[in-house]
């Protein structure tokens, strides 16, 4: 194969020219195999200098495109889009190596050490360049561009009014006849039963009423919500006539208002050996602690919390309340509120503020309580993505974004991701919707790439790949062996580090490129 | 005869662990410079063969940074890197080889706080131990 590598040098973005020599980096780098071209530049993201890489480039016949820019995520997107097009080179043997982040900004007081590591780094990367092998992407047309949501409560609705605002069919699952006023298809007494297929092109099989439908759809948005629950704790044992807050909203929104004193709790359980605290109940809680002052200013309404965490704008209502009178009380789980064991109707509770123990005489005692939906376990089996340990659907990495499951395509939005206050539900709602749309209306979906790859020969079908992969990609083909369904894959390579037979390879992370650019680096001397 | 200069390498994943390195050293944390980051798309991706080569490369300590356990970039990966690295020191100890010289450790992309950390101790530790010595038995 014939390799010819350029090196570019950015010599005012790296910075580089502050600490190390360039010229003596280029010496450097074109001495080393393999290098065809290797030069300076002010400025790699101006126009007329990335015309002058090319031409130079498509004179000296060269394959790939090593540059040392500003940082990593800064190179100009134009300088590696006109190499791609002009000189035809393969997106795939194109790289950044970051000099400035590993070698300048780190090792500013020591240039002489700083250059040596300058060296070797660029040396390593050249070696890595040189082994590296030219990729192609696929591609594959959406067949539809519906967005599925499961779940009409709160955040589905927002979903699909977001995803409908964006100009997408939405179809909305629900597994009750309640009213949804929600743009596209509602599906009333409908559930998820199972689901095929890949990111862009997701097969459905959904129960809807007695008959069962199969249905195409580019994303799945999870909104399965949560449930008010009358889960029971020792607080709640010791006043059989504590209500769970719901049913206090309920009755203000009727008219009625509790007569004597409130008693709002933030959990069943105050020791958590149960239930955890409901943190996020509070802005209900608030609101209905507002709503009761502002009515009857003379009931004493006091809310008992372990934290408080009045999110956003519901921080308002936390200063409002106060400024109505509320009593807030905190307390530690350690030492959680007692009913009063003469007097029923006394809660007696160490104030963690003041540290000494108070007695609030109460006529009507509420506690916050929010079950997760029973049907997440279901709907996460079908749709294959993790459940977190308080019984709701998890999240994938941060980075993905807060609403992103592990699987592309598909989102999970307000208190399915249990547990959700109402206001961050409506606002997961519309990030959820948002992100679908800008996911489907691409229209194509690209996969492949630096992906992994089975060498049939050395495949022993141990099952250890199936086994290990999140995203389950490989699986056992006809012929016996394992195989790599490109459209799951993700190129972390997981299966290729565990692979017994090390029948898998990463592509452009293979064990000898790896060794080859760890080989060169540890070469330099500094 | 001149002191001779440490060599650590570090894997990094290109999700978190050079992340958490690059904020470090743009947040103005200077490091030792015989540290060298070779990326990596994911510590599951991190074979045992990868540590075993470096060390006999000549690098005095390995250390492999990844994602926090529970905010994976690919889920679970960051938790089979540790599983390869356990595998490493074990095998390492059994041909004599202080299994200190091999850790895993986590970071998010923010903790650039804890990249200093990691740096320092795996520096310490390459410059205490110094170079593998072979056994003189012939073992």
């Amino acid at each position: 194969m014939k390799r010819s590598i350029q090196v570019v040098i950015c010599r005012i973005c790296s910075g580089a020219a502050n600490v190390l020599d360039t010229d003596k980096l280029l010496r450097v780098a074109s001495e080393a195999p393999y290098v065809g071209s290797a030069i300076a530049v002010d400025y790699a993201c101006n126009t007329k200098t990335i015309a002058q890489i090319v031409e130079e480039a498509k004179d000296k016949e060269i394959d790939r495109l090593l540059v040392v820019p500003c940082s990593k995520n800064e190179v100009s997107p134009a300088l590696f889009q006109s190499y791609k097009r002009k000189a035809k080179i393969n997106e795939f043997l194109m790289e950044a190596v970051d000099l400035v982040s590993e070698v300048v900004l780190p090792h500013r007081d020591e240039p002489s050490k700083a250059q040596a590591k300058a060296e070797a780094k660029l040396l390593a990367a050249i070696a890595r360049m040189a082994m590296l092998e030219p990729l192609q992407k696929g591609s594959e047309e959406m067949r539809t561009k519906n967005v599925v949501i499961i779940g009409a409560g709160v955040a589905g609705v927002e979903a699909a009014k977001r995803a409908a605002e964006a100009g997408l069919h939405t179809i909305l699952i629900e597994k009750s006849d309640k009213e949804v006023k929600a743009p596209g298809v509602v599906m009333p007494r409908s559930r998820l039963i199972s689901a095929k297929g890949h990111a862009g092109n997701y097969e459905l099989t959904i129960e809807a009423g007695e008959k069962m439908e199969a249905l195409e759809c580019g994303a799945v948005i999870v909104a399965s919500g949560g449930d008010w629950s009358e889960a029971k704790g020792p607080l709640v044992r010791a006043c059989p006539e504590a209500k769970p807050l719901y049913k206090l909203a309920q009755e203000l929104s009727s008219g009625n208002i509790p007569k004597g004193g409130v008693v709002i709790v933030d959990t069943p359980d105050p020791k958590a050996d149960t239930t955890p605290a409901q943190d996020f109940a509070w802005e209900e809680a608030l609101q209905c602690a507002i709503e009761i002052k502002k009515r009857e200013s003379g009931t004493d309404v006091c809310l008992m919390f372990q934290e408080m965490r009045a999110l956003g704008l519901a921080e308002l209502s936390y200063k409002e309340a106060a400024e109505l009178g509320v009593r807030f009380v905190r307390y530690d789980k350690k030492r959680p509120p007692k009913i009063d064991s003469k007097d029923k109707n006394r809660i007696v509770v160490i104030d963690s503020a003041q540290e000494q123990a108070i007695a609030i005489a109460f006529e009507c005692l509420y506690y916050a309580s929010i079950a997760p939906n029973p049907d997440n376990m279901a709907i996460a089996e079908a749709l294959r993505i993790p459940m977190n340990d308080s019984g709701g659907v998890r999240r994938g990495s941060m980075q993905k974004g807060p609403i992103a499951t592990p699987r592309p395509g598909i989102f999970v939005c307000g208190s399915a991701q249990f547990p959700r206050s109402e206001e961050m539900s409506r606002l997961e709602g519309r990030a959820a919707g948002a992100l679908a749309a800008q996911f489907v209306s691409t229209g194509t979906v690209e996969f492949g790439g630096s992906v992994a790859e089975v060498t049939p020969e050395k495949c022993s079908a141990c099952l250890t790949c199936v086994r290990t992969c999140p995203y389950e990609a490989p699986f056992i083909g006809v012929a016996g062996k394992a195989e790599i369904r490109l459209q799951l894959c993700q190129g972390c390579g997981m299966c290729v580090g565990i692979c017994p037979s090390k029948a898998i390879e990463l592509h452009n992370y293979t064990d000898d490129q790896l060794s080859a650019e760890v080989a060169s680096y540890i070469g330099g001397d500094f | 005869m001149a002191e001779r200069n440490p060599k650590v390498v570090g894997f990094c994943c290109e999700e978190h662990g050079i992340e958490c390195a690059n904020l470090a050293v743009r947040s103005g944390k200077q490091y030792d410079v015989s540290v060298r980051l070779v990326r990596v798309p994911c510590t599951g991706r991190v074979d045992g063969i990868h540590i075993l080569k470096a060390l006999e490369d000549g690098a005095d300590a390995v250390f492999v940074l990844g994602c926090l356990e529970k905010n994976c970039y690919y889920d679970t990966g960051s938790i089979e890197g540790r599983k390869r690295v356990d595998y490493v020191k074990s095998m390492l100890s059994q041909v004599g080889i202080e299994p200190e010289r091999v850790e895993m450790f986590n970071a998010s992309s923010s903790m650039a706080w804890k990249f200093s950390e990691i740096v320092s101790k795996m520096t310490d530790v390459a410059k205490r131990l110094g170079p593998i010595e072979p056994r003189g038995d012939g073992q």
